[in-house]
């Protein structure tokens, strides 16, 4: 895929800066269904995820000048500013475990197990629900770069800029998550697979 | 996007679960109540008079004015400042204020210090407050004067 031209959303940005309205709009309109999903994913609820948007928004628009174009896209930007808001908001729910403390193959401590996601309201079939309970019971680290890279569809760059880690980093992370997802995904079938056997002989 | 994954770390049952997640998540977008409200939330920003990024400088400018004149005229006397005559300094006298630009008055050669007095409306025209019912009372003051006899600086002597 050939590099985005940046130039038009910079210039949109810029007219932010001198207190274009339409700008700010157009910039809306560009990435909100995009911060909208990830705040989903973080925040737990259609509502919170809504409030979570809108503070990600309404900071943009205050302080736009927070934003290095030289550093990232405005997307990643706008997606890290909702992340940070959505983790600050429920930090009840999130736990904050130091990666590093975490081997990689260790099983989940059972606070670090989120039962109440909000993928469970917006994915409704069968093969999404598992992947919804599978990544639920993933270490944090490893879900985010999960939602990042392969439910929001950032960049490895864009995720490494979002989570203030380097993309080799994003890489290995993402690189186990996805075994342990997998695994904990075909777990789940084998353990339905043999309930159906049994029922079968019963 | 992520087109790179090793091949060791592929698993076709997982691919196909990812992307009905995805697919899942495509549906949602932002509700629409949320443009109406940020484009409010804008207005109301713009509106708000912002202080200006630079506030600080014209009360910073003017009393770094004053400072300099007061030092100007009651400092030690310098080789510099030779040409100012100073022919009374009371000692309740009130700072400076310069009424022409700090530059041109450090450069104005043969400056003299003059004791007058004049009536209190004419403060109002150099910006300062005065009461009404005191604007016909005299006030006593110290001028500086350039040598061609135009006001540079003035201060109150109570």
């Amino acid at each position: 895929m050939p590099p985005e031209n940046l130039e038009p959303e910079l210039a949109l940005l810029a007219r932010l800066k001198r207190g274009d309205e339409a700008a700010f709009v157009a910039l809306y309109r560009r990435h909100k269904d995009a911060v909208y999903r990830l705040a989903l994913l973080y925040a737990g609820s259609a509502h919170a995820a809504a409030d979570v948007t809108q503070e990600a928004f309404v900071f943009f628009m205050t302080k736009p000048g927070h934003y290095d174009p030289g550093r990232g896209t405005l997307a990643a930007w706008l997606c890290g500013v909702a992340r940070n808001l959505a983790r600050k908001q429920f930090a009840g729910r999130e736990d904050a475990t130091d990666p590093s403390e975490l081997a990689d193959d260790s099983a989940p401590l059972e606070e670090h197990i989120e039962y109440q996601t909000p993928l469970e309201k917006l994915l409704r079939d069968e093969a999404a629900e598992e992947v919804r309970q599978a990544l639920a019971r993933l270490a944090p680290h490893y879900r985010d770069v999960l939602i990042l890279c392969e439910l929001s569809e950032l960049s490895y760059a864009e995720a490494a800029q979002v989570c203030g880690i380097d993309i080799g980093t994003v890489r290995s992370r993402l690189s186990r998550a996805r075994a342990q997802l997998a695994q904990r995904l075909g777990a789940k079938a084998r353990h339905a697979g043999g309930e159906g056997s049994k029922e079968a002989v019963s | 996007m992520n087109t790179v994954i090793p091949s060791e770390s592929r698993d076709p049952l997982l691919d196909l679960k990812l992307d009905a997640a995805r697919r899942g998540l495509a549906r949602e977008v932002a509700p629409d109540h949320l443009e109406a409200s940020l484009a409010r939330h804008f207005r109301a920003l713009r509106t708000r008079a912002p202080r200006p990024r630079f506030w600080w400088m014209p009360p910073l400018a003017l009393a770094a004015t004053l400072a300099l004149v007061s030092w100007m005229v009651r400092g030690p006397a310098m080789p510099s400042h030779e040409g100012i005559t100073v022919e009374t300094t009371p000692a309740d006298a009130g700072p400076f204020l310069a009424l022409k630009p700090l530059e041109r008055i450090a450069l104005e050669p043969g400056t003299r210090l003059v004791s007058t007095q004049f009536p209190r409306a004419l403060l109002a025209d150099w910006g300062l407050p005065v009461a009404p019912e005191r604007a016909g009372e005299p006030v006593r003051a110290e001028m500086l004067y350039s040598a061609d006899g135009e006001p540079l600086a003035v201060r109150l002597v109570n």
